[in-house]
């Protein structure tokens, strides 16, 4: 599912419509918009790079970590940042969105540190973070230096909204948002959001202004909102590895489309595990005996289990570890089928 | 009956005689009041008539799909046609980009079938003992739909082909105005505009010789700067009303209810003499597509929950207010009785012919 995403992002806008929006936004019941950004980030860059997208450029906006830590994590992800300062370009409103530093020094009071004011090829910063207006300029000004004018296009990603709206009122921000939408020469556009810091209406007008709104939730809502249950501390410490992904895409014919997957793939950790987890029929044969898996667990064993991806057992080959099954029934309240369980020829 | 049916029966009041002086765009009703159409010809007949003039419609937009502008299109386009000028305010940068996209009424032979169906009988000889009365009430609809007309200018409400745009004649006359309200901070300019226009009509106790339109498009629009300034943007929509009221023009506000907060929503709708909201379809729906007849040609749905009820204290009771938007061939658009699907699936009925005896209702299902 987030490849259709990544596929609406890539093939960007067609001519007079709007450029096609992504609103992320997570809580901190489902932490995970970040993981989420990064992959999408990482995702349209290599597009951009193997000219497979629409869009000729990147240009993110870091508002809430610094331009060298997108560029690591983009050449932790493979992407060969040093020849591609050509097509991905940061604007950093991070270390100095209000230009405080530049005015110290100017007054001479402060010494900026050498590696602060190191330019870099590939950022530029900004300082005037309360002026929506002025930012845009910037952002377009990056973006056609990178593509040039005329009609090709660049792509936007903006870390954060939550910061922009600290600095900049509802109105300002979503006439940046939609300006830049409109502008002939965005391809894409895309914005992570952290919906508990605001008001319901923000989050409101932002799923207003985009054109695809992935949210994430929690797999387990917490039956109360006490904090010191010990059943509600394993919940939080699941949700917390994992979650639901739900996507609504606002189609072209005027319907909406909606999607939902459990389950995030989060970590490399867990990527293994899954490669470790033995299918149901694959062991057979082995000369073991052969032994069926009762998915039925209740609740309260949870916090006994041992945390997905924790071992203990190791095995002779390199990676060690084996993946489990964790299977939780969607309610305590259903009986467990005496007579047919469809599980019952599950064999692991 | 005092109160009048949507319904066409035998027995139903000649309100298609139009007055000739008053040109094909408007229409006389009962009560007094005088129509022109929403350029939808089936929400026309649903409304009793179409928009009476010194009305307010309100439409709530659905966020997640534009079916408003499928509206607006279809509203701006008739008012174009018939040479009612029009006053067009939107949030984008520039409003005059939209009206690029206003579709041109169709040709008559595209027309829908069930027009054709007067002359299709002309060819069979059917032996059925209410043919009489039936017959009186088609030369009407003869002469209201116009079969003869060629241009469809002598049409009250106009088929409109959302596949072809308006002539670009009737977008180059003086009486096309156009506001943008992104960068206003406040509503002053556009409560001038809208005063100054509505003023070109006053209303008397004349004939009415001409009417104007206004169209204003996502009207708390987050992009637009005074659109935290809630009390202003009520009371900017009481004195449209007022304004409206007291000249021969219908206005139209669209506005996503999602972004205002819950009391001022229920006040705007209050503010509304029609109000309609529209409402996107979740795609691939295998229930949806169960449960409703037609589901695939569906594009959203039409919810009327206010009707215009001027100089009468009789409330309209509709007997339905949920229909769905269909755009036949993918041009016209329609709205459509919803109809629970039926074992062997046939199409549902759409609101124009529910009335007529000659029109073989298939479904005969449960209506919502």
């Amino acid at each position: 599912m987030a490849e259709s995403i990544c596929r609406l992002l890539r093939d960007g806008a067609l001519e007079g419509e709007h450029a096609p929006a992504l609103t992320i936004k997570d809580s901190i019941a489902s932490p995970f918009g970040f993981h989420v950004f990064a992959h999408v980030l990482s995702q349209l860059s290599s597009f951009i790079l193997a000219g497979k997208s629409q869009s000729r450029g990147l240009v993110v906006v870091c508002f809430s970590r610094s331009p060298s830590f997108y560029l690591e994590l983009l050449k932790n992800k493979g992407i060969d940042v040093v020849s591609s300062d050509k097509r991905i370009q940061t604007l950093d409103c991070y270390s100095d969105p209000l230009g405080w530093k530049s005015r110290l020094t100017e007054t001479g009071n402060f010494m900026a540190c050498s590696h602060e004011t190191s330019i870099s090829r590939t950022t530029n910063v900004f300082k005037d973070v309360k002026h929506m207006d002025k930012l845009y300029n910037s952002i377009v000004e990056l973006g056609k230096g990178l593509v040039g004018g005329g009609k090709i296009r660049f792509s936007v990603a903006i870390d954060s909204v939550d910061e922009m709206l600290r600095h900049a009122s509802m109105s300002s921000v979503s006439g940046l948002l939609s300006k830049l939408r409109s502008h002939d020469q965005v391809s894409s556009i895309f914005w992570l959001l952290h919906s508990d810091l605001h008001e319901a209406k923000v989050t409101a007008v932002l799923e207003y202004l985009s054109s695809m709104v992935a949210g994430l939730e929690p797999l387990h809502q917490p039956a109360n909102g006490q904090r010191g249950d010990m059943e509600n501390f394993s919940l939080i410490e699941h949700n917390l590895k994992k979650g639901k992904f739900h996507v609504r895409f606002k189609r072209r014919n005027g319907r909406v489309r909606v999607m939902v997957q459990f389950s995030l793939q989060l970590s490399e950790k867990e990527r293994i595990d899954k490669a470790n987890v033995v299918l149901p029929f694959e062991h057979q044969g082995n000369g073991k005996p052969i032994q069926i898996y009762d998915g039925r667990r209740s609740l309260a064993d949870s916090k006994h289990e041992r945390p997905v991806g924790a071992t203990e057992t190791v095995q002779t080959s390199e990676d060690s570890g084996r993946g489990e099954i964790i299977y939780y029934r969607d309610s305590d309240d259903e009986m467990p089928d005496s007579d047919e369980d469809p599980d019952d020829d599950l064999d692991i | 009956m005092a109160a009048a049916k949507t319904r066409a029966s035998s027995f139903s009041r000649n309100l298609s005689a139009a007055a000739p002086s008053q040109g094909p765009g408007l229409k006389c009703g009962p009560n007094g009041l005088v129509f022109l159409s929403s350029g939808i010809p089936d929400l026309d007949k649903i409304l009793g008539g179409g928009f009476p003039l010194g009305s307010l419609v309100m439409v709530m937009e659905d966020a997640e799909a534009p079916h408003h502008m499928l509206l607006l299109r279809n509203f701006m386009a008739q008012g174009l046609v018939h040479n009612q000028p029009l006053l067009y305010a939107s949030p984008a940068r520039d409003p005059r980009g939209f009206l690029g996209t206003l579709p041109s009424p169709a040709a008559s032979k595209d027309n829908k079938s069930y027009e054709t169906d007067p002359d299709q009988e002309k060819g069979l000889r059917i032996a059925w003992q209410y043919k009489k009365y039936f017959g009186e009430n088609q030369l009407n609809f003869d002469g209201q739909k116009g079969s003869l007309s060629l241009d469809g200018k002598h049409e009250y409400s106009n088929e409109f082909d959302l596949r072809k745009p308006l002539d670009r004649h009737f977008l180059n006359r003086q009486h096309v105005d156009c506001v943008s309200i992104q960068d206003s901070p406040d509503l002053s300019v556009l409560r001038d505009r809208c005063s100054t226009f509505s003023s070109q009509f006053p209303r008397n106790d004349g004939s009415v010789s001409c009417a104007g339109r206004i169209a204003i498009q996502s009207f708390c629009a987050p992009q637009c700067a005074y659109s935290n300034m809630e009390w202003d943007m009520l009371s900017f929509i009481r004195s449209l009303k007022s304004m409206v009221r007291s000249s021969n023009s219908v206005a139209i506000i669209t506005f996503p209810p999602s972004l205002l907060s819950p009391s001022f929503c229920k006040r705007w709708q209050h503010m509304a003499d029609t109000l309609l909201s529209v409402k996107a379809i979740p795609d691939e729906d295998k229930d949806l597509a169960q449960l409703l007849t037609g589901y695939q040609e569906m594009v959203g749905f039409l919810n009327v929950h206010k009707v215009a009820r001027i100089n009468t204290q009789v409330p309209v009771i509709l007997e339905a207010t949920t229909f769905s938007i269909k755009l036949q061939k993918r041009r016209y658009l329609v709205l459509e009785c919803l109809n629970q699907a039926p074992v062997d699936g046939s199409s549902g009925t759409s609101y124009g012919t529910s009335g007529s005896c000659s029109g073989s209702s298939k479904a005969g299902n449960l209506d919502f």
